[in-house]
């Protein structure tokens, strides 16, 4: 698959859990979490990147309930969606805040980079 | 590696997140003068109601604005809640006294976004946000000479209240 051949070098971030790792050809990011491959377009993925980390961890745990044990995240386009855990909803956001930050370095890079050619 | 984030939007994080603030306080500055222009009209202030409708108006139309900038930049304008505001005002004054504290909050934030484009070298939405700055030059005369009118004009007086409708309603 071409696909697996990109990920030996535009892999942006790996976890136990998955990895995830960009698309030239389309423009895309692709998250491959517990076997769950989603891509997203990149206003996609920072809209997903949000709403994971603004799900309310403390609340969950607090919430006795059996309704709390677990949250349906959702994204644009349906292109996750999936009841997780509190563990899994931490892992997962590890996973897209270590893509956002590789994302985030690689602008950094390119932008110093750009500068010194002019 | 092509450079996604930048080639989709020209906003920094920070930047697009201080924009949607600014935007929310735009918004809710509109339905707060909504609010203001209701109180006027049940209490017999035609004039100055009427004032205070087009001010929300405006105000709304800074709101798009800034929200059309954004998307316009390849940002992500995130749709502002709208809270609950204040709704009863003691007196006639008192409207005009808190609108001239709003707008001094505005122009306060509006500082804070151009602070915030220039630490993060992004001169395109300075340019952007100057034409906000004149306006708010512009929004915080009239807010003050409403209240100077309160001054000139004796609300106490017979026909005291009915002359400052009229005189308000002029300004701008």
């Amino acid at each position: 698959m071409a696909l697996v051949s990109d990920l030996t070098t535009k892999v942006l971030f790996e976890t136990e859990k998955g990895y995830s790792y960009q698309c030239d050809l389309t423009n895309k990011i692709i998250i491959n979490f517990v076997d769950t491959v989603s891509s997203y377009k990149i206003q996609d993925f920072l809209l997903f990147q949000r709403k994971v980390n603004n799900v309310d961890i403390l609340d969950m745990l607090y919430d006795l309930s059996d309704k709390s044990d677990a949250q349906l995240i959702e994204t644009t386009k349906r292109n996750f969606s999936r009841n997780l855990t509190i563990c899994e909803i931490v892992q997962l956001r590890e996973l897209l805040n270590g893509t956002k930050f590789t994302l985030n370095l690689h602008s950094m890079l390119c932008n110093i980079v750009n500068v010194e050619l002019i | 590696m092509k450079d996604l984030l930048r080639t989709t939007t020209s906003l920094t994080e920070g930047v697009e997140n201080i924009l949607n603030l600014q935007a929310k306080l735009e918004s809710d500055a509109s339905n707060k003068y909504l609010a203001m222009a209701a109180w006027l009209d049940r209490n017999g202030f035609a004039n100055t109601a009427s004032y205070l409708y087009k001010q929300a108006e405006e105000e709304r139309e800074h709101f798009l604005k800034i929200f059309k900038f954004i998307t316009d930049m390849g940002g992500i304008a995130v749709t502002p809640s709208v809270p609950e505001v204040q709704q009863e005002f003691a007196s006639f004054r008192e409207v005009f006294e808190i609108a001239l504290q709003n707008e001094i909050a505005v122009t306060q934030a509006i500082n804070k976004v151009i602070a915030k484009c220039r630490a993060e070298n992004d001169y395109a939405t300075e340019d952007f946000m100057m034409w906000y700055v004149a306006e708010q030059r512009e929004e915080e005369k009239n807010a003050r000479r409403a209240l100077e009118l309160f001054e000139l004009i004796n609300e106490n007086e017979a026909t005291g209240k009915f002359e400052l409708d009229v005189q308000i309603a002029k300004i701008g």
